[in-house]
């Protein structure tokens, strides 16, 4: 090790612009030492205490084994509450390298946020410390509501706990915030997750809107509560004092405040701090005769975990188009196929989607479909609702149950030479913006293809042992369907099917991988054409397995 | 595969003799316009006439184009009277008449009418095209007419007035040569419309798809068999439409550009499906029969002898072979 320290110095000696103050030494595991660093535009260098870990120049848990500490700056951009910048530097398993990089980064920082002062187009929160709260954590998932929180305004919030499980080695209850009330307990407004989301058991919080952010210096959020005292209004002292005697049955108990403020002109963030009841951080003082709430101003603020669940957030790092994501959506068919599609649509933004399908799901149904063990037998789009509201919760289902279902399939298959209820169907069919059909069964695309649909009309199905898959989305759809498998046009193994046990149809061969690598080439176009605005093309996605997977997408 | 019978079957499969019934009561309906017009305008409309792919020889029995053009006089809404009078004039008079009885709504420079299903389940569709002519009483040495361009039509911007054409002067050019040449400029000009039919709502407008055959016909030495004679259209088609200095002149107003009904993107648009049809028929003869599939109604029936699962004399349904 003390070759590595000699070596340290040596090399950070040799970095143009930096000198260094106090020489590194190892010191309880770590290298320590200071340095000033010198950049165009300062008046003089500024310095920094360096503490290098063992791991160097690898990183620990994604995040850098070298920390450059200056506590005198504090108030800039990037620097954490130990005083240490945050640096964004480049990979290196050459301890000289790394090293480079690391001060390079920290010169760009100088330049960046000490020199320039510039400010980050995005909006960055506050600090928050993660501390547990009698020895578990608690996260808190708020949502985008349609309502406009005046200043000091104050109330009663319902919450649901969706969760209990770990943050690393901590206990952790997650929650969510179903919807915010007056003080009078009068409901003001919901948040928008889905209907199985808000029929959980609802628990009681309070919440205040300050408006202003809860920081002095705009990095980091307040420590005590004493740091709240010019901005918590003493109604609202007040009312936490009635709300603890309310619970006071409850002693001991948790209850969430949250605290909003505004971190643009249009969008507020709620930040959650834990209360315990009868331990709230007030106390009460006569005051010209009259009893009054004060705060216990050392005390330290209890902040918990909150997380900004709406629409924009949730999806941010990645959706599909909006015109796919804002359609109304009918999937008919939920096997192998549709499931996938369901699923890769409700995690990539789509929320309305409905379901038609009348089969069950069995154990071998899950091998490649998107359905789990443990629901056991079940109907499919009843599992599969199941299965999605557990990944998204803006996914809101209208229709899509079993009754649903089976009326649908008779009224399109017997109906189709009433005029009258035709024009019904067609009606019907129409009020959604796309529909999937991926039941490959060839009476209900003669029966699509005969119907009158506007809606954007999609068929998919899938060869044996997942050669080819077939999209149709023009008018043509049952023609051109026909005419791929009609055994001249598309060339697979028509005889390696697979029989299930008992008296059923035998089925396709090819497992989850296969069929969903094709399904998500097959979204990934669609989504192209429609993110630009182009018209549909029937295509057909062809696979071939010899001198390794190639896959080539034909449009017709 | 042999690519000319199945095109000639594709045809014969789509002439509209075989559906007289429905085409009869296209005939009928058009006329029962047609009195109502004259009814309505008098002495202010010369005699509506059908200007359809009907009137050109050119029809197919899915879809029948009948296009009912209503030449009016120049001072029919007054002397000052403008073009969007005339059209809404037209439209309100329609729609007063015929809500009950079908969907009236305002098109690119007509108004469509769809006549709800009759008790067989036919629904008959008439668009009704509002012209006007240039001066007062010219019309009957001339027959041009000026239309009225209700909205966004290719380039032609809504309310527009300066589409000025003569629609006899293009009916008879098309007839003309779909006539004459009917072995080629005409099947080609029927596949093209069971093509563009099969494609649902496609932009380009058929009158589009018969002056861009019969160009094809001049610039090129279109010989051989039918599919031969399809396949160099589609190329022709493939290679021009999006050149920049690609014009269709308008047989009936040369001033006018019928290249200019197509926006840029639908031009491309149409060039690359000219492309992927004639790789994909390339690829598989089969594929045609996506592109130009019979008419199933009218389809004869074949002997399968020879067919799939037919050897031993038992029929065995063919095996379901796509899946979900």
């Amino acid at each position: 090790m003390k070759g590595r320290t000699t070596e340290i110095n040596t090399i950070i000696g040799n970095i143009p612009d930096v000198t260094i103050i106090e020489p590194f030494e190892l010191k309880d595991g770590l290298t320590k030492g200071c340095i000033s660093v010198f950049v165009e535009g300062l008046t003089e260098a500024i310095q920094f205490f360096v503490e290098i870990s063992e791991q160097y120049p690898f990183k620990w848990h994604d995040s850098e084994t070298i920390k450059f500490f200056n506590s005198e700056l504090l108030d800039y951009k990037h620097i954490m509450e130990d005083g240490s910048a945050c640096i964004h530097t480049a990979h290196s398993p050459v301890l000289s390298k790394k090293l480079n990089y690391d001060i390079e980064s920290v010169k760009a920082w100088i330049k960046k946020y000490y020199i320039n002062r510039e400010l980050d187009t995005h909006y960055e929160h506050l600090i928050v410390p993660r501390r547990k709260f009698k020895d578990a954590c608690f996260a808190y998932f708020f949502n985008e509501v349609d309502y406009q929180f005046s200043k000091n305004q104050y109330g009663y919030l319902d919450y649901s706990t969706i969760n209990m499980g770990h943050f690393h080695k901590d206990r952790c209850t997650s929650s969510i915030i179903q919807s915010f009330r007056n003080k009078d307990n009068k409901e003001l407004v919901e948040a928008k997750w889905n209907f199985q989301i808000k029929s959980l058991e609802k628990h009681i919080g309070v919440y205040i809107f300050i408006e202003n952010t809860p920081s002095k210096n705009n990095r980091w959020i307040f420590e005590k509560w004493g740091d709240f005292a010019d901005i918590l209004p003493p109604d609202f002292l007040k009312f936490l004092h009635f709300v603890e005697g309310q619970f006071r049955k409850n002693e001991g108990a948790h209850l969430p405040l949250m605290i909003g403020y505004k971190i643009t002109e249009s969008e507020i963030h709620w930040q959650a701090v834990m209360l315990e009841i009868g331990n709230f951080p007030i106390y009460g003082e006569k005051v010209n005769q009259q009893w009054v709430s004060q705060l216990d101003k050392e005390r330290i603020i209890d902040w918990a975990m909150t997380r900004d669940c709406s629409y924009k957030y949730f999806f941010g790092r990645g959706k599909l188009c909006d015109r796919i994501t804002e359609s109304k959506i009918l999937m008919i068919g939920v096997g192998a196929i549709g499931s996938i599609v369901a699923k890769t649509f409700v995690r990539t933004g789509c929320t309305k989607l409905d379901f038609i399908d009348f089969d069950v799901k069995e154990p071998e149904n899950i091998c490649r479909s998107e359905y789990s063990f443990t629901t056991g037998l079940n109907n499919k789009t009843d599992d599969l609702i199941f299965e999605l509201f557990r990944i998204s919760p803006f996914f809101e289902p209208i229709k899509g149950g079993y009754e649903f279902s089976e009326t649908f399939n008779y009224f399109i298959k017997s109906n189709l030479s009433d005029n009258q209820l035709k024009s019904e169907i067609e009606k019907y069919l129409n009020s959604y913006d796309i529909i999937i059909d991926c039941t490959a069964d060839n009476d209900l695309l003669y029966i699509l293809s005969r119907l009158n649909i506007t809606s954007s009309l999609i068929n998919l199905s899938i060869s044996n042992h997942a050669k080819h898959l077939i999209c149709a989305t023009e008018q043509n759809r049952y023609e051109f369907i026909t005419t791929q498998f009609n055994g001249s046009v598309l060339e697979f193994d028509t005889e390696d099917l697979h029989n299930p046990t008992g008296c059923w149809s035998p089925t396709f061969k090819a497992s989850y991988n296969d069929i969903n690598t094709l399904v998500q080439f097959s979204i990934k176009h669609i989504n192209l054409k429609m993110g630009e605005k182009k018209q549909l093309r029937n295509f057909v996605i062809e696979t071939e397995d010899q001198n390794g997977f190639n896959i080539k997408l034909k449009e017709f | 595969m042999n690519k000319s019978k199945h095109l000639e079957e594709v045809i014969k499969t789509h002439q509209i003799t075989k559906e007289k019934a429905l085409l009869d009561k296209h005939i009928q309906k058009k006329n029962e316009v047609k009195d109502a017009l004259e009814e309505k305008y008098g002495t202010d409309i010369y005699p509506p006439f059908n200007s359809g792919s009907y009137a050109k020889n050119t029809a197919i029995n899915t879809k029948f184009d009948f296009d009912l053009v209503s030449p009016f006089k120049r001072n029919a809404f007054s002397s000052s009277g403008t073009l969007e009078q005339m059209y809404n004039d037209v439209y309100d008079f329609l729609y007063d008449k015929y809500k009950n009885e079908a969907e009236v709504k305002k098109q690119k420079v007509s108004i469509g009418m769809e006549f709800y299903a009759d008790s067989d389940g036919d629904v008959i569709k008439i668009d009704v095209v509002p012209g006007r002519e240039l001066n007062q009483d010219q019309y009957s040495d001339d027959e041009n007419l000026n239309l009225y361009v209700y909205y966004k039509y290719g380039n032609f911007d809504a309310g527009s007035e300066r589409i000025k054409t003569n629609v006899k002067t293009q009916i008879n050019n098309i007839k003309d040569r779909a006539t004459n040449e009917k072995d080629s400029i005409r099947k080609i000009i029927r596949l093209l419309k069971v093509w563009k039919n099969n494609k649902g709502n496609y932009p380009t407008k058929s009158f589009f798809l018969e002056l861009i055959t019969i160009k094809a016909f001049d610039n090129n030495e279109i010989t051989g068999n039918l599919w031969e004679k399809l396949k160099v259209v589609l190329e022709f088609i493939r290679d021009n439409v999006t050149k920049e200095n690609f014009t269709l002149k308008d047989p009936g107003n040369s001033s006018n550009d019928l290249a200019d009904t197509l926006t840029t993107y639908e031009k491309q648009q149409l060039s690359s499906d000219m492309e992927n049809m004639l790789n994909r028929i390339g690829e598989n003869d089969e594929n045609l029969k996506t592109y130009f599939p019979e008419n199933q109604k009218f389809k004869e029936e074949v002997s399968n002898k020879n067919e799939y699962g037919t050897n031993s004399g038992i029929p065995i349904p063919p095996p379901k072979l796509n899946f979900g």
